[in-house]
């Protein structure tokens, strides 16, 4: 008796959490990493020349690493 | 009627592949974690379920998953390269027969430690990993929990849904397991996506938490004891108030002792005195033996090269005869003792090289976590605040294991092969998050010294950056 409540708690909470994963784009594409992405491809410049277009745009990122940024 | 259940189950998770194949590797991980085939009695015994989890997860990641971020670990090459060095003394194993037993699944456990990483590429698939892990042993967990409160318990006579002392259904092996899961339980409850935080969460949580404490005290391992211990000890440095802590942790101890039976005691008081008990003396004997077998065997002597010590030694043997106790001293020869201790399994088994890689893999992990750990402490994001916690509780999960593996041959547990994964694929994960920031930097302060280029006729360009 005790094992078929443990197995059917467990598996009715797995089936509730799967129901509820399946239909979230977010298993298979991580929102942050790609708005992130979208963000630095947006804010590229591109070789017809879009630079002012791209540099008016505000930095998405407060906390990323500071090594490689320069001084104004 | 539950083979039925079970199928059905696994079948709703199969229909759910068909539309995301991650759950396939979801599936695998169930099945292999559960053994709901060794649990069913009919049908599902002729099912081979595991080898269609498994052949889904795999044909499902190759041929629809998008694969985007997915990538070759150091640690992937440690599991890979152990698992060569494994294959490579199976070729001159003491004992083949034993050998090729052992091979047989400890293979599988490393192909797919090594497979499940590459699968592991969003938040939301490393939180459904942990979740998956955390509910499938939970059953277990509860199920041991429940019989032990309803005073079931015993060493080696609590009965498990499988009984035959395989995987995570070994009293020791599964305490290890459980105590290492708490602080990933404990994450669930404030960082939880999928079951969002809710008061019923947490007392789910608080429940299985405790099921797990009790493990210990219902299969009567002793391991799990010190890996509660070694708990208490590693939580000390992520909790705020140490003080109180350090006090209620002895109190609470304090207050459980009444309701423990007399067996427990006896038998947790062997830790102390392993010389009055069989399992715990030869303990030491056997990594003598192992050492010195090493030395002669450096490369190894394949799996459970153990087979062929001997030990013969004096023992205090009690009988009871009516109300008089008689203890006589008995020369006992004990023949193909057990390792008693990952760190002497792989030692024996496939010798130093294999000691390297090992203790090199879980080391790394170890390292990977506390740097994961401090380079995410204190990030207040929602899609970030979740980083720091985990790669903790990660950390105390590898930690645990260690303690564990300490006393048990575990050094190759399905289970905990499946946590190195999880650590990987949230090392990769972290790392790729880091990454798209720094581009997003990179790419702003890339045009900033070409302004200045331009200014004084020199350019210094930053990494990855595209010249406009």
């Amino acid at each position: 008796m005790i094992d078929y409540f443990a197995l059917a708690l467990g598996h009715g909470l797995l089936v509730l959490a799967f129901l509820r994963l399946v239909m979230r784009d977010s298993l298979d594409v991580d929102p942050a990493i790609s708005e992130l992405q979208v963000a630095a491809e947006a804010k590229r410049p591109n070789p017809r020349g879009n630079r002012r277009k791209a540099g008016s745009a505000k930095p998405a990122v407060e906390d990323a690493p500071q090594e490689g940024e320069a001084a104004p | 009627m539950i083979d039925f259940v079970f199928l059905g189950f696994i079948g709703f998770i199969l229909a759910l592949g068909l539309k995301r194949p991650y759950f396939w590797v979801l599936l695998y991980v169930y099945i292999d974690i559960l053994a709901p085939q060794n649990i069913g009695y009919g049908i599902i015994q002729s099912v081979p379920v595991s080898l269609i989890a498994f052949g889904a997860a795999f044909v499902g990641w190759v041929m629809f998953d998008k694969k985007e971020g997915a990538r070759f670990s150091l640690r992937q090459g440690l599991i890979l390269l152990l698992l060569c060095w494994c294959f490579f003394t199976l070729q001159f194993a003491d004992f083949p027969e034993e050998a090729a037993t052992k091979w047989d699944w400890v293979w599988k456990a490393m192909v797919f430690a090594i497979f499940l990483p590459f699968t592991i590429t969003t938040r939301q698939r490393i939180e459904a990993l942990a979740l998956t892990m955390v509910l499938t042993v939970g059953m277990i967990v509860i199920s041991t929990g429940m019989k032990t409160v309803l005073g079931g318990g015993g060493y080696g006579s609590l009965k498990f849904f499988v009984k035959d002392n395989s995987g995570i259904y070994e009293s020791s092996t599964l305490a290890t397991v459980a105590i290492a899961l708490i602080p990933v339980i404990a994450w669930f409850t404030r960082f939880g996506t999928i079951i969002k935080p809710h008061w019923t969460v947490t007392v789910f949580a608080v429940a299985l938490c405790f099921a797990c404490l009790l493990i210990p005290i219902g299969t009567e391992a002793r391991t799990g004891l010190v890996c509660i211990a070694a708990l208490g000890v590693f939580l000390l440095r992520y909790t705020e108030k140490r003080l109180i802590f350090i006090i209620a942790a002895p109190v609470l101890g304090l207050m459980a002792l009444p309701f423990l039976p007399q067996s427990y005691y006896d038998r947790m008081a062997t830790i102390a005195q392993p010389g009055g008990d069989e399992s715990a003396s030869t303990r030491m004997q056997v990594w003598e033996w192992t050492i010195d077998y090493a030395a002669e065997n450096p490369l190894g002597g394949g799996f459970d090269s153990y087979r062929s010590n001997s030990f013969t030694y004096t023992m205090p043997v009690r009988e009871e005869v009516g109300n008089t106790t008689t203890t006589e001293y008995r020369e006992i020869t004990d023949e193909a003792r057990a390792f008693h201790s990952s760190f002497f399994e792989l030692l024996g088994e496939q010798g130093y090289p294999g000691l390297f890689i090992w203790l090199l893999l879980h080391g790394l992990g170890v390292y990977q976590m506390e740097k994961t750990y401090r380079r995410w402490k204190g990030k207040t994001d929602e899609s970030e605040a979740w980083i720091s916690p985990l790669a903790a509780a990660l950390q105390i999960a590898s930690l645990i294991y260690l303690v564990g593996a300490t006393f048990q041959g575990i050094g190759y547990q399905p289970v905990m092969l499946m946590i190195v994964g999880l650590q990987i694929g949230l090392y990769s994960y972290v790392q790729r998050l880091d990454s798209a920031k720094r581009a997003l930097v990179t790419d702003r302060v890339s045009r900033r010294p070409n302004a200045r280029a331009s200014r004084h006729g020199k350019s210094r360009q930053a990494p990855g950056a595209v010249t406009a």
